[in-house]
């Protein structure tokens, strides 16, 4: 095994520069995020000091304590913010993952008039960028009422996120042999059957990933939500922590707290689901 | 067990025919192997007794029931893979519990039935594994396993040993023929190997460009194809075909060659060549039914030795002849060498006529 990879890596000179780029590559990633929990452990006066502190001489959870606390206003805002990115980006998981699935199951197992076309269209939404449709949207939003409504985002970020979990999954069904599901029918499975019991399972990889993307696309997105929310209550998270800028100086801990905090979600998650990413997904189900 | 019989079945996408006007019956307890090129409809035709695609035309009928417009799992049937389609997330013995278990079955019937099956086929201590985990040929067992759990009323099998080595298909071959045997069960097997359709069927239905060409026993099928088509698919090595001019001579009727030679036949042959719808006749011959000589002799046609092949106890070869290839046998000893000129005298009692028109055998 070691000998094949040394092979492959062209012996211990590349490999030993190929390590020191990894190296580099892990600190340039790593670099932002440590800096920002380090920032949030400061008081607003250590964060401004020059030369800066790499470590704070007296390290405080004060920022953190303040965000969480529900009896402050801070905290009453943060925690509604928080509240609200999590309600807002879990639904659009949830009706993104209940349409795509069936969605992909058709175009990768149906031969239908305009399927081509049709799955094309699906992707036409993504060929632009996010500003193009800001305007439309909004005018279309004042019309449904829904300006100031979560629903408003809710069905704006659909618009992203459901092409991508269509074409997404569209993918995994492709991988599944058809002749799976056709063992299921003759063994006595309906064709809804045969899919839940037979290929929902299979694609199961591919529906956690789908939703994982969909929900970071939701938890992060700033530009809709900036426009089509103006009330304090149902502002989420991105939009709402502009509030630290907004005083009379920037609040750098309180800032890099509540990013630190609204990040929390994410990396549980994909520490939780990785598994799913790497287990392989149809092997030995067939010979190939 | 049950009869099952095709009646005209058609399956077309648009212009194109998949199967077309296909006509068969399966007598209850008999192994058919469909066979044919690749692209023949063999395995559309499996399917629309499958009922995974929906049929343009004609009925299919199992036992005493019309299942032509039913669902897969009303059709009481079972099939093999070729790619074995074990359910990857289930253990072997959740696979074949699981057709038990879509039709409702008391658990502990389930059970029982699960471990007589596994019991049978030799897999018994693999019931825990996950298919990712077994062999290709223990894949395949639990394949037959899964279909056989049931009791159907038909298998259909698809190159159930496509996808395995030499060797465990050899073996398993005669493990499925075993199995037909001792369950007295009623399968349709789809292959284009047409050894394997010769080894192991009773009878056997040969396809090409989605029309059934013929249906018979191997034996009949070997000894009187019915068009050319069937004569060079059905054999090993294929019947050789050679593209002559009938012409009568007197009484006799003789087939001349664009070289000029001339081969006269029987009486019987002679009449059989006349009746074709003009003079061109292709001659046909199995390996087996050819003499080859180092010199001339009365009835023997002249050709170039192409290629030796010796395998041990006969050697093949092949001749050119006319511009068409004949394949010939030769005792191990009879030494050939490629480019030396050959005499190859045809068996007149086993030799084959074709239409050089209709491609269809000429018979009396």
């Amino acid at each position: 095994m070691s000998s094949i990879t040394e092979y492959r890596s062209g012996g211990m000179g590349w490999r030993w520069a190929g390590r020191i780029f990894l190296v580099f590559l892990l600190g340039f990633t790593i670099m932002p995020m440590a800096w920002m929990l380090i920032t949030s452990l400061k008081t607003g006066f250590a964060a401004m000091q020059y030369p800066p502190q790499w470590w704070p001489t007296e390290p405080t959870l004060d920022n953190y304590w303040r965000l969480l606390d529900p009896s402050g206003s801070v905290g009453q805002d943060f925690l509604r913010y928080f509240w609200n990115s999590m309600w807002v980006s879990v639904v659009t998981t949830v009706l993104a993952v209940a349409v795509a699935v069936p969605a992909a199951y058709a175009f990768s197992r149906f031969r239908f008039p305009g399927r081509t076309f049709l799955f094309f269209a699906v992707l036409l939404r993504n060929m632009f960028p996010a500003v193009v449709f800001l305007v439309p949207l909004f005018i279309l939003m004042r019309v449904l009422g829904l300006v100031n409504t979560h629903g408003s985002l809710i069905l704006t970020y659909l618009t992203f996120g459901l092409p991508l979990a269509i074409w997404l999954l569209k993918g995994f069904y492709d991988n599944i042999p058809i002749q799976l599901e056709q063992a299921a029918r003759i063994d006595g499975a309906t064709r809804f059957q045969a899919f839940f019991l037979i290929v929902m399972p299979l694609s199961t990889p591919g529906i956690i990933a789908t939703s994982i993307y969909s929900f970071i696309g939701a938890w992060n997105e700033y530009i809709y939500a900036y426009t089509f929310l103006t009330r304090h209550d149902q502002m989420t998270l991105p939009v709402g922590i502009q509030r630290f800028f907004s005083e009379n100086a920037t609040d750098w801990p309180g800032l890099m707290a509540a990013t630190f905090l609204m990040s929390i979600p994410v990396v549980v998650l994909f520490l939780v689901l990785q598994r799913y990413f790497v287990r392989a997904l149809t092997e030995g189900a067939v010979k190939h | 067990m049950a009869q099952v019989v095709l009646k005209d079945v058609v399956k077309n996408y648009g212009p194109v025919y998949a199967v077309n006007r296909v006509s068969l019956t399966v007598e209850d307890g008999e192994f058919v192997a469909l066979v044919g090129p690749s692209g023949c409809g063999k395995t559309t035709t499996l399917n629309l007794v499958a009922g995974l695609i929906s049929m343009s035309g004609g009925a299919v009928t199992i036992g005493d029931r019309d299942v032509t417009n039913l669902d897969p799992k009303d059709r009481d049937i079972a099939m093999v893979f070729q790619n074995y389609a074990l359910y990857p997330q289930k253990s072997v013995y959740k696979n074949l519990a699981f057709p038990l278990q879509m039709r409702k079955l008391p658990k502990e019937e389930i059970d029982k039935k699960v471990r007589d099956a596994a019991k049978t086929l030799d897999i018994t201590h693999l019931l825990e594994r996950k298919p990712r985990e077994l062999s290709g040929g223990q894949q395949q067992r639990v394949a037959l396993g899964r279909a056989l759990v049931r009791e159907p009323r038909v298998f259909l099998m698809d190159e159930p040993l496509s996808n395995l080595d030499a060797k465990l298909r050899v073996q398993m071959r005669s493990e499925i023929k075993r199995f037909h045997q001792d369950l007295g069960a009623t399968i349709i097997y789809v292959t284009h190997d047409q050894l394997e359709a010769v080894t192991m069927s009773d009878k056997m239905a040969v396809m090409n460009g989605g029309f059934l060409q013929q249906y018979d026993s191997p034996a009949n099928v070997f000894a009187n194809p019915i068009n050319m088509f069937v004569a060079s698919f059905v054999g090993s090595p294929a019947m050789s075909l050679v593209p002559l001019t009938a012409v009568s001579k007197g009484t006799q009727v003789v087939l001349t060659s664009p070289e000029g030679w001339e081969m006269p036949l029987s009486d019987a042959n002679g009449r059989k060549a006349l009746s074709a719808t003009s003079n061109k006749v292709v001659l046909g011959g199995r390996h087996s039914t050819i003499k080859v000589h180092k010199v001339q002799v009365p009835g023997a046609v002249p050709g170039k030795v192409y290629t030796v092949e010796p395998t041990g106890d006969v050697t093949f070869a092949q001749v050119f002849v006319s511009g068409a290839t004949v394949n010939v046998s030769v005792p191990p000893g009879f030494a050939l060498r490629p480019d030396e000129p050959v005499f190859l005298e045809f068996d007149q009692d086993r030799m084959h006529l074709f239409d050089g028109e209709t491609e269809m055998a000429l018979r009396l």
